[in-house]
């Protein structure tokens, strides 16, 4: 057995549990978070998509081992009592999730590019979400919805969403 | 070099179950104060079909969407459902949950009709009202009709109704039938750009005009165009399942099964087509499948358009597109005077100039 | 009647904690409760808005819970065991050495299954393999273990004795007579569909060209981003509720109900909201196998397919071969149209009768012709069973009728969207079942699209300029 010892979502958190537990399982299984998801488990489609010491990373590429003393942002960590963070919020208005199963994973790889890029273009925003396979949606109002939030973020109007 | 090429794909596409009988059902209560919930056998696969089952019921009783809960995908509570299959979820169970909204109306209609000196039958339901057509100052909010129709007339306004569509079996020697309620219809344009030297297709712009009947929720409607013509995009130039000459399969993962990411989709320039279905709720009829119908067919005629070369068998990987340029490319010295080619192949440039 | 889990002689589970879960506290989640409800959603009246989904917010939120999500007290993890063979008999399965596993607590085979055979039509399914193996990805046994990992590692564990077979992979193989049958003794089509409408080869011989084309799809796969995924579990009254991404959960009681030999209303299915299914999840997998699993060991048994499974183990779109040949006239009038169609029907039916009679209805393309011959057969063939898959054989033949379209436009030198224009429905056209088509705007929707995409005519012609 292992122990690790986390910063998680802004808490401190420990567990201990067989060293090759994946980080994914590790927030799934032990800590109960299930927004990241398991797509395929190998670092392919990036529904696993968790933000480790502000890197966007495949958690289920990681193990245990190397999360120990990091910090670590999940979806769930980005909304609080009082709001929802502008990504989550224009995802909601704009209709960009449909299965929602890519989701959290989109969104924090989208969260990591705003972190780093406050006024992405299209080009950067695309190729932040290379990683992140999506089967529903054809990624067009993911990219939209994440401009919006750019522009959210710099205190800036979000352009009118085309109407029907 | 790149060359850019376009080519357009018209289709149709058949809304529910060949022949076979495909009924849906639903259930509408309207609570005390005017808002209701649906009761739906479908199940919500990610194309929003809940949100626009809310919207059809809310568009019957006159109030929005939000005032609809909807409870769905459980066989002991809700009633039966053909399922989320065909495209058929709008239209079907759709006209099921709008024919039950009309009956918890009903209800609500007979309740409220004394208390507003008139016959049912004068009654609309608009704007959280139900009020006398042609004097909608001659109104009770729904919520002050529903709490009547609970605590005084003793008659809970439930409606409960299925649909099915009409068909007639098709003949067995000649085909020749009725197979569907309705069809919808779609043209979508491909530009792309195709390397010669190395065969690689890259899809630059996607054009879809799509006909759905009326949009319920032109949101949705676009999400569902915009993820058909990205698996569309796989279809026609990425994916393929392979196997062996033993039969294993070869590549049953996402590392070598190869599927659009952000970075193979343009942006998907989303047109819907007025059109309106009097079968179909509200004139709706549907749009989950055909979305994906015509972009593979686009995509290879604007290859042809580009390069000259038809590709007739799909994925059209850049290996394919290389191999048919090759072909091209050793066949152009042999021709000289080309007459008009017997079937329209692989290298054909028009005879007509 | 339930068995009784056996009792191996083996150490305690409690003594491995290794392989257990230990509880850890989890860190708080936090999320608004009272956010203004956006504006498409309260708007009246309701048909048009731009209403977002309910299930928007959840999503973004990671909130949505499918069914890998959800976990039981004492729930247990089930992995199948794939053949790995295309075609053989199956001789004998020992699952003696997976059962003395510690941690693994059941495993069961296709002869625990009351009823071992399902589809949509032809009822050729088994839900696991018992005698026979008709492609790699078939099941031939479940475990039940206290973990993922052991439930995987037990697989290794059966043994499994085959006799190959020579499987049949190429549907035009299959499509003769000759080759040995696969599900039944001598041949192996078992669907046929056909159309027929004038007088097609007397259109062709009226016709001032005949243009052929031979055009083939590949086999794809749906590629969910949630995989299949169930949970069964059984009360005291002898109910099992199963939780499933099933997208037809009225089909699935009936299914599971038949296959258990218990009457439905001792079945209840409940689907979450699914995370993609394209037709994919349109009929039971393993729900029967975790219900009985679940029985024998008394417990909740959650299933979650891996990535691979969902390739080689759920339906696949049916690849198809398909030959049309086409009269016009010199202005571009289609006379006459002739086409055949072979779908490579897979291991097992599931739905490809459906999609056998909506490529043969939709192959003719959205065009008035009076004079048609369309004839489509389904054979199987030792692959991945195909199914329904977004579509039905519509893309698949709308690549070949659009394709042959502009070959024919091209050679006579005509505008593709024009010759398209001359041949489309109308409002009131026959469609080629006789049937006649009302809100038809095939037209409308070429010419928007044209208009919108600023089409100019004759375009490129295979010289494409740079970029």
């Amino acid at each position: 057995m292992v122990n690790v010892t986390l910063k998680l979502n802004g808490e401190t958190r420990s567990a201990s549990v067989a060293p090759e537990t994946t980080l994914l399982r590790l927030l799934r299984d032990q800590f109960n978070l299930t927004g990241a998801k398991l797509g395929c488990d190998v670092g392919d489609c990036g529904a696993c998509t968790v933000i480790v010491d502000g890197k966007p990373v495949n958690s289920c590429l990681m193990l245990v081992g190397q999360v120990d003393g990091r910090d670590i942002l999940t979806i769930e960590g980005l909304a609080t009592a009082d709001h929802l963070h502008p990504l989550q919020k224009l995802f909601e208005h704009f209709g960009s999730l449909q299965c929602g199963f890519c989701g959290p994973g989109v969104i924090m790889s989208a969260k990591a590019l705003l972190d780093e890029n406050a006024d992405p273009s299209t080009q950067e925003i695309r190729d932040a979400l290379g990683g992140n396979l999506c089967r529903s949606t054809g990624y067009t109002k993911m990219i939209e919805a994440i401009k919006g939030a750019s522009c959210i973020l710099r205190g800036e109007e979000v352009p009118a969403v085309k109407s029907a | 070099m790149k060359r850019r090429g376009r080519g357009m794909a018209c289709m149709w596409y058949p809304i529910g179950f060949t022949v076979a009988a495909n009924p849906s059902a639903a259930v509408v209560k309207i609570n005390e104060d005017g808002t209701a919930t649906l009761l739906t056998g479908t199940v919500e696969t990610g194309q929003g079909s809940l949100t626009v089952l809310a919207q059809i019921v809310a568009q019957e009783l006159g109030i929005a969407t939000d005032d609809v809960h909807v409870v769905s995908a459980d066989t002991d509570a809700t009633p039966m459902d053909t399922g989320a299959i065909a495209s058929r979820t709008t239209y079907v169970t759709g006209n099921a949950a709008r024919m039950a909204a009309e009956k918890a109306k009903l209800t609500l209609f007979e309740v409220a009709a004394p208390l507003l000196g008139v016959k049912p039958t004068q009654l609309e339901a608009q704007d959280h009202k139900i009020f006398v057509k042609g004097f909608p100052q001659r109104n009770m909010h729904i919520g002050d009709v529903a709490n009547h129709a609970r605590v005084v007339s003793g008659q809970p306004p439930i409606g409960s109704a299925s649909f099915n569509p009409e068909t007639l079996a098709l003949d067995p020697e000649t085909g020749q039938g009725k197979p569907f309620g309705t069809y919808v219809y779609a043209t979508q344009i491909a530009e792309v750009d195709v390397d010669d030297e190395t065969g690689e297709v890259e899809v630059v712009r996607i054009v879809a005009s799509h006909d759905c009947g009326t949009a319920i929720n032109p949101m949705l409607v676009e999400g569902q165009v915009e993820g058909g013509v990205a698996m569309g995009i796989g279809f026609a130039l990425e994916e393929e399942m392979l196997f062996d000459a033993n039969g294993r399969h070869i590549n049953p993962n996402l590392t070598n099964y190869i599927m659009p990411t952000s970075l193979d989709t343009p942006d998907i320039e989303v047109d819907i087509v007025d059109s309106y279905d009097p079968t179909g709720p509200f004139g709706a009829k549907g749009v989950g499948e055909p979305t994906l119908v015509p972009t593979a067919a686009a995509i290879a005629n604007a290859i042809y358009d580009a390069v000259g070369v038809r590709i007739m068998s799909l994925p059209a990987t850049a290996e394919k597109v290389f191999k048919a340029l090759q072909a091209k490319r050793e066949q152009q010295p042999k021709q000289i005077g080309a007459g008009v080619p017997q079937n329209g192949g692989a290298n054909g440039k028009p005879a007509v100039q | 009647m339930a068995d009784k889990p056996k009792v191996v002689d083996k150490p305690d589970v409690l003594e491995r904690p290794d392989i257990l879960r230990p509880q850890t506290p989890a860190p708080l989640v936090t999320f608004p409760v009272e956010v203004v409800v956006p504006e498409g959603r309260q708007q009246t009246p309701a048909v048009g808005q731009r209403a977002s989904r309910a299930d928007g917010r959840l999503h973004g939120l990671g909130q949505t819970k499918y069914i890998d999500d959800m976990y039981f007290p004492n729930m247990l993890f089930a992995k199948i065991k794939r053949a790995g063979i295309a075609s053989a008999l199956i001789k004998s399965i020992d699952t003696k050495e997976a059962e003395a596993m510690p941690g693994v607590i059941a495993v069961i085979t296709g002869r625990d299954i009351p009823c071992n055979s399902f589809g949509p039509s032809l009822k050729d399914q088994p839900v696991l393999a018992d005698t026979r193996v008709f492609h790699a990805g078939d099941g031939v046994a479940a475990v039940a273990a206290v973990s993922e990992q052991i439930a995987t590692e037990a697989l290794e564990k059966i043994k499994v004795e085959y006799e190959p077979l020579v499987p049949v992979l190429d549907p035009l193989e299959s499509l003769k007579l000759e080759t040995p049958g696969i599900h039944a003794p001598s041949a192996n089509i078992y669907g046929h569909k056909i159309i027929k409408k004038g007088d097609v080869e007397k259109a062709f011989a009226e016709s001032d060209h005949i243009f052929e084309g031979s055009f083939r799809t590949q086999m794809v796969e749906h590629v969910p981003l949630e995989p299949y995924a169930c949970i069964a579990q059984w009360d005291a009254n002898g109910r099992v509720t199963i939780y499933s991404t099933l997208g037809r959960i009225t089909l699935g009681r009936a299914d599971v109900g038949r296959t258990l030999g218990i009457p439905m209303s001792r079945v209840r299915i409940v689907a979450t909201v699914v995370g993609g299914n394209f037709g994919g999840k349109n009929e039971i997998r393993a729900e029967p196998a975790m219900a009985l699993l679940s029985k024998k060991t008394g417990r909740p048994v959650k299933c979650v397919y891996t990535r691979v499974e969902e390739f080689t183990s759920s339906t696949t779109r049916h690849p198809l071969i398909m030959d049309y040949k086409t009269g016009v006239t010199k202005q571009g009038k289609i006379l006459g149209r002739k086409i055949r169609l072979v779908l490579d029907g897979g291991a097992y039916c599931s739905w490809s009768e459906t999609t056998l009679g909506k490529a043969c209805i939709l192959s003719a393309g959205p065009y008035n012709i009076d004079n048609l011959h369309a004839e489509a057969f389904v054979v199987y063939t030792n692959k991945t069973m195909t199914g329904a898959m977004r579509g039905f054989g519509a893309p698949q033949v709308c690549f070949a009728y659009e394709s042959h379209m502009d070959d024919i436009a091209h050679t006579l030198g005509i505008d593709p969207l024009e010759i398209r224009l001359l041949n489309a429905f109308d409002e009131g056209s026959l469609s080629p079942t006789s049937q006649k088509l009302h809100s038809v705007v095939v037209k409308e929707s070429l010419l928007r699209a044209a208009k919108l995409f600023g089409w100019n005519g004759m375009g490129n012609a295979g010289n494409g300029n740079g970029a």
